[in-house]
């Protein structure tokens, strides 16, 4: 089975730790310090120091955080490993350790927030900072609603993929994606629909009539 | 009580010329029985009939009301009545986790988070599911995401479930948990089955065929005419 992108990014580990009870504010502001430092230090020692806060985080959120620590070194090693040949060679071997070891700490950071809070709590924390939409006549709610369907469709759509992939494969047809895209497309549109109608049926977002 | 005043429902051909093709014929119907099992082959029109109660489906001719509301000019209040379970749950099934899917259901009703949360769970517990409270609906088994779902569509307090072949997907043992989980709401059902024996149980059925009731009677003599309809040839896959 191909790498979803939730599967690299990760989805809610269930836990009690200080890090899943931190405010989802604090998670923020943790990635933006982070991100900010590796851009204005560029130093091995700021560098590793990222990371290993990174690593230290998913520690005290609990051994199941901590196992999907390494989830995007297991696929993603070799962009890495580009990258620092490519600086070690161009720049230097410091300046490679520096932007490496930095840019996963930072990813690592970012991952952390998907890892320890739950969908309720990111999508709340994106209806507040959507309020100011509700002075041009939008609803904050509706984007939240909107982005988790998004997410949602995310594992629905790769598991359309591979079993059509599947199914063709079967049938001895080679793996194209020319092939597969208008029955991606056509499932993913009846996908849709099935969901409208499911929001229908349970009157979300209903308007009065 | 559910009125089909002369309901039907048909599709205007490409065409002009050509008749609109007629899904569900003007059907005229009084629910008011606790359990009602629509029966009927593939394609026959058992969804559209149940979709209309909800309101996914609007009627393109007659009009239908739940406890008097018309299901095309009061869309709101009669989801505030009617809950709708499909046939896939994932489908219905919004977000990821157990207990926050049931929020959902509630976030109209209740603004307080932590109210949410009480609510949801006493939701869970009344079909016996707050075990499965912060379980991914992802690691779920089929019927425990069949109750999730009903949980969900009835945490909001309806007083009527219609549910469109909620057993398909599932297996024996699943299909048996909600069966017996219907059968103990207190709410009144209307459901589509090919189970059935499941359609048996009922106090009422209704046969659907071609687009038309062609059976509406005890849901015991509902099941001996279809199984009679499809033996004669009448009724074909």
């Amino acid at each position: 089975m191909s790498t979803s992108p939730l599967m690299i990014l990760g989805h809610y580990q269930p836990g009690t730790s200080v890090v899943h009870r931190a405010p989802l504010l604090a998670k923020y502001l943790l990635v933006l310090v982070v991100s900010t430092s590796i851009l204005i230090w560029r130093t091995p020692f700021v560098g590793v120091g990222a990371l290993l806060l990174s690593l230290a985080l998913f520690a005290i959120a609990g051994p199941r955080v901590l196992r999907a620590w390494a989830a995007p070194l297991r696929h993603l090693w070799w962009i890495f490993a580009i990258l620092g040949i490519y600086q070690g060679i161009i720049n230097s071997p410091a300046f490679a350790i520096a932007l490496v070891c930095g840019m996963f700490g930072a990813i690592q950071c970012g991952r952390l927030i998907l890892l320890t809070s739950t969908q309720a709590a990111l999508l709340e924390g994106l209806e507040k900072a959507a309020t100011p939409v509700r002075l041009l006549g939008g609803k904050p709610e509706t984007i939240a609603l909107a982005v988790a369907l998004m997410l949602r469709s995310i594992p629905a759509i790769a598991t359309s993929v591979q079993s059509l992939s599947d199914a063709a494969q079967a049938r001895g047809v080679a793996r194209n994606p020319l092939v597969l895209a208008a029955p991606v497309v056509i499932n993913t549109v009846a996908y849709a629909q099935r969901t409208a109608d499911a929001l229908a049926a349970r009157g979300i977002m209903e308007r009065d009539s | 009580m559910i009125h089909f005043d002369n309901a039907g429902f048909s599709v205007q051909a490409d065409e002009p010329q050509a008749p609109a093709h007629v899904v569900l014929a003007p059907t005229s119907l009084e629910l008011s029985e606790s359990r009602i099992a629509v029966i009927g082959a593939n394609g026959s029109g058992k969804s559209t009939l149940l979709r209309m109660i909800n309101g996914l489906v609007a009627p393109s001719n007659g009009s239908v009301r739940v406890r008097g509301d018309d299901t095309k000019t009061k869309i709101k209040a009669v989801r505030q009545n009617v809950g709708f379970l499909f046939t896939d749950p994932l489908s219905q099934l919004v977000m990821p986790i157990v207990v926050e899917d049931v929020e959902l259901s509630l976030k109209a009703s209740i603004k307080d988070r932590t109210q949410r949360r009480l609510a949801a769970l006493s939701a869970l517990a009344k079909l016996n599911l707050e075990h499965l409270a912060m379980r991914s609906i992802y690691d779920l088994s089929g019927g425990e995401r069949q109750l999730v779902a009903l949980c969900s569509v009835l945490a909001a307090g309806q007083n009527i479930l219609v549910a469109d072949e909620p057993t398909t997907l599932l297996d024996l043992a699943n299909n048996q948990l909600l069966q017996h989980t219907i059968a103990a709401l207190p709410q009144q059902v209307i459901y589509a089955t090919h189970d059935l024996e499941f359609a048996a149980q009922a106090e009422r059925g209704l046969l659907v065929a071609n687009g038309q009731v062609i059976f509406d009677g005890p849901a015991a003599l509902a099941v001996n005419e279809y199984r009679a309809q499809v033996r004669s040839g009448a009724i074909r896959a």
